[in-house]
């Protein structure tokens, strides 16, 4: 057997609460596409931080091409050509492509001129569409992570490691990323990729290290498993997903919620919502489909109040709530499940008793002569922690110290309580595991056939696929059209969402 | 949970005894024998009633000025005007306690007195935070320039209505017996001032963690962003947060001027503000840890003024003590949280193991 070109041998790491990797042992081969497949704090970053020196292991060692090696630092990392693009991009914003990409290369005097050419040369020899002079800024995502990857091929790179590279990009993006690690595999380099994906682990990958709980539980070709062999590995068990078959196929008719030609202007001037008109019916899932950023996050805090509309208006059971402001639609029964929970969700440093009762202080239910009633508030979240099964030793315990599945589960209980008539879900499975994705999908269907009225905003289409009864497409603050849930493919959606209008998608794809 | 009481209990103890070793190390530059000025300095607090009662007497000030600071702190603003509320304070008590004291029963003066210094200082406070509310200017440059203007309002008064009958000095004539704060403890300078210092550090605390608004500007404190999507009106608290601040920082004035100095004096107590940002530092913004550290800080000032009368010691040493010893203390937070995670990882490694 020939010699792997890195390999990693028994790495233990231990945090001061978890054991993040135990004996973790693997290795890759010039030429080929390894996908690290696993649940979120199933220790993939981890171990990947390790290898590129950001972490140094508490037991094992690392071997390249059989030798023993001494990681320390990125800077060594680099030196052994191995390059990691992370999850949240090391891009400076007010930089050009150009500056980013040499920055910690160069000394002195910059000459932009040859550089810029000598970037331009290598973005052409992978095709990719760049201007070397533009600032990262203005660049979309897509294109930003087209810069970290040709940051990388710059310090000649022969491993490179992607942290879930596909989580921002449109299913076209992600095509083309695919396309480039098959070249760049195909002339003698490595690539890891850190994923909880499935679908992209079968496209891509040549061979699968499945990890859960900080061990490696499977290394296997890809040519000889299959998906549910890899979820199995993956989570443990097995999991029942949810189906269209779970709907109830009965629409009530009964409008809930309306959105009214709202428009909203950023302090910018440009219109983060452009003229949006949408109906939510009772016992019925919207789903919002686009590539974030592009007025989703507008849209979900027009519903919740946090902000209110330049033009339009707002209406609940046909009562005008346009200038009710969030804590009076909390009272109307109007929950938020927010994106990004530990901004807007929810306060880590408390605990998760505290955050169940985070919007309801006000309520006297929570209060014994004039005292928040903790015994009561503890009890309730006790249900509330068996209900949604969140793992957690106790109501006392800090929001910080669960993991993001668990998180969001808390979040979930309380927004599902508060959102008597209207949920509104932004992301509600962003970045978790399957176990905790698949119990959220149920909640959210048990929820709709209770008959509340469900806004369901995701960037995963397999996630609105699944949930939704109709889909919106919003791209740069319009709606690109509301179809039933069965007129749509993803190549439509995909083409929607990139920002053609119906009229030419139809004559595109067909 | 055990562990960590020990861990806390023997880090601070540490720390403190660190403290003044180092402080000891500076005696012996100055060629004095430490161990000769500590004895010295221990025997005079032990043996004498007054002066072991004294600790309690600078600890009461101290005890409102960090309260001030760690309240507005749970809300992550910073109150650095804690001085000037307490100028407003002590300038509100001497004037409703002279007006008063001829007209009214004692008893009645000192509540209406502290009523008003409440009042005054929370007002005083309040400003700061209105205008952050409104024009979200910096609370902690306003705060801070609003200290200015206390001071200034303080030295006009003693320089026009507050001025003593001989119009001599910048100071007040002396209250009236009647509107003294009681001692507690006979033949020291003790007053009731100490017991209610204690009863809002202990109120503070029960606002803090257990009623809806301490709650809530809590959580204002941790997470603005989340409290706001929760509909909770961060800047109502925010002006509230400065008035309960302002009103606390307010009533150190009342307990000096009615307890301890009995008139008021240009410019005294300078660095009560100061020293209560170290004390709620030191004690991690907790109201009951504020107790001991504010009386830990008067011990270090009645030991210093001690030693400061000592032949060749110069009184500077207490603030060498109070940083030393503030220094080691913070770091030992950061020796605990070590310890607590090494912890952690050895419990793991040995549960992997088996």
């Amino acid at each position: 057997m020939e010699t792997a070109f890195f390999e990693l041998r028994g790495i233990s790491k231990y945090f001061a609460k978890v054991i993040a990797n135990k004996d973790v042992s693997f290795s890759i081969q010039r030429g080929e596409v390894l996908a690290l497949l696993g649940e979120n704090g199933a220790g993939k970053s981890t171990i990947m931080k390790i290898l590129y020196g950001l972490y140094k292991a508490d037991e094992g060692k690392l071997l390249k091409d059989g030798k023993e090696i001494k990681i320390d630092s990125p800077k060594e990392a680099m030196e052994l050509g191995i390059s990691m693009i992370q999850q949240h991009f090391s891009l400076v914003p007010a930089h050009t492509v150009t500056e980013n990409i040499i920055l910690g290369n160069v000394q002195g005097i910059i000459d932009h001129k040859l550089f810029g050419e000598e970037i331009k040369r290598l973005a052409e020899l992978y095709g990719f569409e760049l201007n070397p002079n533009d600032y990262i800024r203005d660049l979309a995502v897509g294109v930003q992570q087209k810069v970290e990857i040709l940051k990388a091929l710059y310090q000649k790179t022969n491993l490179l490691i992607m942290d879930e590279p596909t989580a921002v990009l449109t299913p076209q993006e992600a095509e083309n990323l695919m396309g480039f690690v098959r070249d760049f595999t195909a002339q003698g380099n490595a690539v890891i990729f850190i994923t909880h994906k499935l679908k992209e682990v079968m496209s891509v990958a040549d061979r699968i290290i499945v990890m859960r709980a900080g061990r490696v539980y499977g290394d296997i070709k890809r040519a000889e498993t299959n998906e549910l062999e890899l979820s199995k590995l993956m989570i443990g068990r097995d999991l029942k997903w949810v189906t269209k078959d779970d709907r109830q196929e009965s629409l009530d008719q009964e409008v809930c919620l309306e959105i009214q030609q709202v428009t909203v202007q950023e302090k910018t001037g440009v219109p983060a919502l452009k003229d949006i008109s949408l109906t939510l019916h009772k016992g019925e899932i919207l789903g919002i489909a686009g590539v974030s950023g592009n007025g989703q996050q507008e849209l979900c805090e027009i519903v919740c109040g946090a902000i209110l509309p330049t033009k339009g208006r707002v209406l609940l059971d046909g009562e005008d709530i346009t200038e009710r402001k969030i804590r009076a639609r909390i009272d109307l029964g109007i929950g938020y499940v927010p994106a990004d929970r530990s901004s807007d969700g929810m306060i880590m440093d408390m605990s998760i008793a505290e955050n169940m009762l985070l919007k309801s202080s006000y309520d006297k239910k929570w209060q014994k002569r004039g005292f928040i009633d903790k015994q009561k508030l503890n009890q309730y979240t006790l249900q509330e922690i068996q209900e949604y099964s969140i793992k957690a030793p106790s109501p006392e315990t800090l929001a910080r110290g669960l993991s993001g599945g668990n998180q969001q589960k808390v979040v979930l209980a309380r927004e599902v309580d508060n959102g008597e008539k209207v949920i509104v879900f932004d992301q509600p499975t962003r970045g978790l595991d399957l176990g905790a994705v698949n119990h959220i999908h149920q909640v959210i269907l048990k929820e709709r056939a209770k008959g509340k009225s469900v806004l369901l905003v995701s960037t995963e289409l397999a996630e609105i696929f699944a949930l939704s009864d109709r889909i919106a497409v919003l791209y740069k603050g319009e709606i690109q059209g509301v179809f039933n849930s069965a007129e749509l493919t993803t190549e439509k959606i995909g083409l929607l969402m990139a920002g053609f209008r119906e009229g030419e998608v139809s004559n595109d794809a067909g | 949970m055990q562990a960590k009481l020990r861990d806390l209990l023997i880090t601070n103890i540490l720390a403190i005894v660190l403290g003044i070793a180092a402080s000891g190390l500076m005696l012996l530059f100055l060629g004095k024998n430490p161990l000769n000025a500590y004895s010295v300095l221990i025997t005079s607090v032990v043996r004498d009633g007054y002066t072991f009662a004294d600790i309690f007497v600078k600890a009461t000030p101290l005890m409102f000025t960090a309260l001030a600071f760690a309240f507005t702190y749970k809300a992550n603003l910073y109150n650095i005007g804690a001085q000037g509320q307490f100028y407003i304070g002590a300038v509100i008590a001497a004037a409703g306690s002279l007006l008063l004291q001829n007209i009214l029963p004692g008893w009645l003066v000192l509540i209406i007195t502290l009523l008003l210094t409440i009042v005054g200082g929370g007002l005083w406070g309040a400003f700061v935070g209105f205008v952050k509310a409104r024009y979200n200017s910096n609370e902690f440059l306003v705060s801070m320039m609003s200290t200015y203007v206390a001071l200034a309002i303080m030295n006009y008064s003693l320089r026009t209505f507050l001025m003593e009958t001989k119009a001599e000095y910048p100071q007040t004539d002396a209250l009236a017996a009647s509107v003294w704060l009681p001692r507690i403890i006979p033949g020291t300078r003790l007053h009731i001032g100490f017991v209610l210092a204690v009863l809002a550090c202990v109120g503070v605390w029960i606002l803090l963690y257990k009623t809806t608004l301490g709650y809530r500007i809590r959580a204002v404190g941790y997470n603005a962003g989340a409290a706001e999507m929760s509909g909770i009106n961060a800047k109502k608290l925010y002006i509230l947060a400065f008035f309960i601040s302002g009103a606390l920082a307010g009533v150190a004035g009342f307990t000096e001027v009615n307890g301890v100095q009995h008139m008021l004096v240009q410019g005294f107590n300078p660095d009560l503000g100061a020293a209560g940002i170290g004390i709620a530092i030191l004690a991690n913004g907790n109201p009951i840890g504020i107790i001991f550290a504010a009386i830990l800080f008067g011990a270090l000032k009645v030991g210093g003024t001690i030693m400061g009368q000592m032949s060749g010691i110069p009184s500077s040493i207490i603030e060498l003590m109070q940083g030393f010893v503030m220094v080691f203390v913070i770091l030992s937070y950061f020796v605990r949280t070590w310890l607590e995670n090494n912890r952690e990882k050895r419990k793991l490694q040995r549960a992997v193991a088996k």
